[in-house]
């Protein structure tokens, strides 16, 4: 038990605390290489925090961890639904749909790209043939287009998950009750909306607060698909903390940035643990 | 929650009315078509990884390659030194990672379980918490404490960024199912001459089996794909894992999309070959580590 505890210490817990008081210090390649950095104070939050981009980045990360919820949600959710009804063939269709889960980021972000081609891709073949567009579209090229394609590209990861999530949520619910609302004359979208979305809430939250989580920290698909692109727009905190690290070797300003970013996972998993601590209780 | 969510329960089919028949029949049509447009991303990195250099800008697109070709797997993945150096890599790293994870893992999950001392409640919580920090708080600091220790492109350091992921989630993973264990049947190997080291070489963890499959496979699926540390840990061409090299080669591929294509299904395939055998295990450790509290 002690290895594993002093192990994740010096290599979790020490480089978090390490980087939040790099911080404080003067850190550029030369300092990392040489050390003897020299402490600022709040010198780098000052200069972080009077950044336009600094703010969007913390305001995209939010736009974007947010609708990939929603979306994520939406699409599990529907998944969970239809594979929950009895019929040939759903745990071979179950676990298909969760390669989308499993695939590594490379991949599916490379496929992504190919997919979103603005002259060669899929998408756009598919709306040349039914008539929504003439000629070609770069939606990695554009401001919203890229936002909603990184946000689509992340649920098609992440919904997998949440099908799991909700689908034992949705085993949990007492058959009795549907009973109960066909008796009194419900029909099936009644059903749905006042006894499988009530029964369902506990799991919900839960679920929606771990993919916030996940989503929220997400680095390597946007990375991938726009590095941070265009222009900055796709730049979430973990995208524009390691651009300042790595492509202008500012690590004491990117420690500011993943000390902001940290915060986020850190309150909403204390929320996530008393959910379910609810949810085991209950 | 989610062992219940994984062991399905043996469909009933009951040889209802008409009706049912025929809902039954509109449920399975809607699935098929949900999973096949689900997966049309997959289908399609396979279909453009078998198409000509011709093909591949094609408007409209073929849907399907005719007539198939192999031609990228050969020009792009068997005979590029990049890509086999960059498999090896991964191998070394993601074998390296399992190894580490269950030699840490196991005797602290099973301390965790077993032994009712002070802080069991503080360590599992840290254990759940550290899994929720976003890659790139480990990376960059590692960065910097690794330049100076000398670990930046080697093996060892990014074996030991990798077990700072796995390591947390393999302990949650395994604990409950050394609690599951029961205490009787321990008792009694150590009355039959066990210590404390043999009764759990020979009882506690053959029960425990599953476990530990879970945690090795979803340790090495997990420093498989892995890129973060990879992209920051890694600088030199000759210790880069094949994610960071299929991310390189990105550039330089241009739009050479089938041999990309090609690359990155070589790169999926060990994933989807473990799922296909071990889906069970995956699905459990991967949802049991984020939600057994």
């Amino acid at each position: 038990m002690l290895p594993a505890v002093v192990f994740v210490g010096a290599t979790v817990v020490y480089p978090l605390l390490y980087s939040v008081l790099q911080s404080f210090y003067d850190v550029g390649l030369r300092e990392v290489i040489q050390g003897g950095a020299q402490w600022v104070g709040l010198d780098n939050y000052i200069d972080q925090f009077s950044r336009s981009r600094f703010w969007y980045s913390g305001f995209i990360s939010i736009v974007y961890a947010a609708s990939s919820v929603a979306l994520t949600f939406a699409i599990g959710l529907g998944l969970a639904l239809l594979l929950r009804r009895d019929f040939r063939g759903r745990n071979v269709m179950r676990a298909l749909i969760l390669v989308a889960w499993v695939l590594p980021t490379v991949v599916s972000a490379n496929v992504w790209r190919w997919l979103l081609d603005g002259s060669y891709g899929l998408l756009n073949a598919l709306l040349r043939a039914l008539e929504f567009l003439e000629g070609d579209l770069f939606w990695l090229g554009q401001q919203v287009t890229a936002i909603a394609a990184v946000v689509f590209a992340t649920a098609w990861s992440f919904a997998p998950f949440a099908m799991i999530l909700l689908s034992a949520g949705l085993q949990g619910i007492p058959k009795g009750l549907y009973e109960a609302a066909r008796i009194d004359g419900a029909s099936p979208w009644q059903q749905f909306r006042f006894v499988t979305l009530p029964q369902l809430r506990p799991v919900s939250l839960a679920a929606l607060l771990l993919i916030f989580i996940y989503t929220f920290k997400t680095f390597d698909t946007i990375f991938l698909m726009t590095a941070g692109g265009p222009g900055g727009a796709t730049a979430t905190l973990p995208v524009y903390a390691y651009n300042e690290a790595f492509e202008f070797s500012r690590f004491d300003t990117a420690s500011v940035a993943t000390t902001v970013l940290m915060i986020v996972p850190i309150a909403l998993s204390v929320a996530y643990f008393r959910t379910l601590r609810k949810e085991t209780a209950a | 929650m989610s062992a219940t969510a994984t062991r399905t329960a043996a469909p009933q089919r009951p040889t209802g009315s008409r009706r049912d028949q025929v809902t039954r029949r509109r449920l399975a049509t809607a699935g098929v078509v949900a999973t096949f447009v689900y997966l049309i991303p997959v289908y399609w990195m396979v279909v453009t990884s078998l198409k000509t250099s011709d093909a591949i800008f094609r408007v409209p697109p073929d849907l399907i390659p005719l007539p198939p070709t192999v031609e990228s797997y050969s020009r792009a993945v068997f005979s590029d030194p990049d890509i086999a150096r960059g498999l090896a890599n991964s191998a070394i790293i993601a074998v390296g990672t399992t190894v580490v994870t269950l030699v840490l893992a196991l005797p602290a999950a099973y301390g965790l379980a077993k032994f009712r001392v002070r802080g069991v409640g503080v360590v599992m919580m840290l254990m759940l918490i550290v899994q929720m920090v976003p890659s790139v708080n480990l990376a960059l600091p590692m960065f910097v404490l690794f330049s100076s220790a000398g670990l930046v492109n080697s093996y060892l350091g990014l074996i030991i960024a990798n077990c700072a992921l796995a390591v947390p989630l393999a302990v949650t993973i395994l604990r409950p199912y050394f609690l599951g264990v029961p205490a009787e049947v321990v008792e009694a190997a150590k009355i039959d001459g066990c210590n404390e080291l043999t009764s759990f070489l020979r009882i506690t963890l053959p029960i425990s089996v599953p476990g530990v499959v879970t945690v090795a496979v979803v340790s090495f699926l997990g420093a498989w794909g892995e890129f973060v540390f990879g992209l920051s840990l890694a600088t030199s061409e000759g210790i880069q894992p094949i994610t960071i090299v299929l991310a390189e080669i990105t550039n330089e591929f241009g739009v050479r999309w089938n041999d990309l294509m090609a690359v990155s299904a070589v790169v999926a395939l060990p994933v989807i070959a473990a799922f296909i055998f071990l889906q069970r295990y995956i699905v459990a450790g991967l949802t049991d580590g984020a939600t057994k509290a």
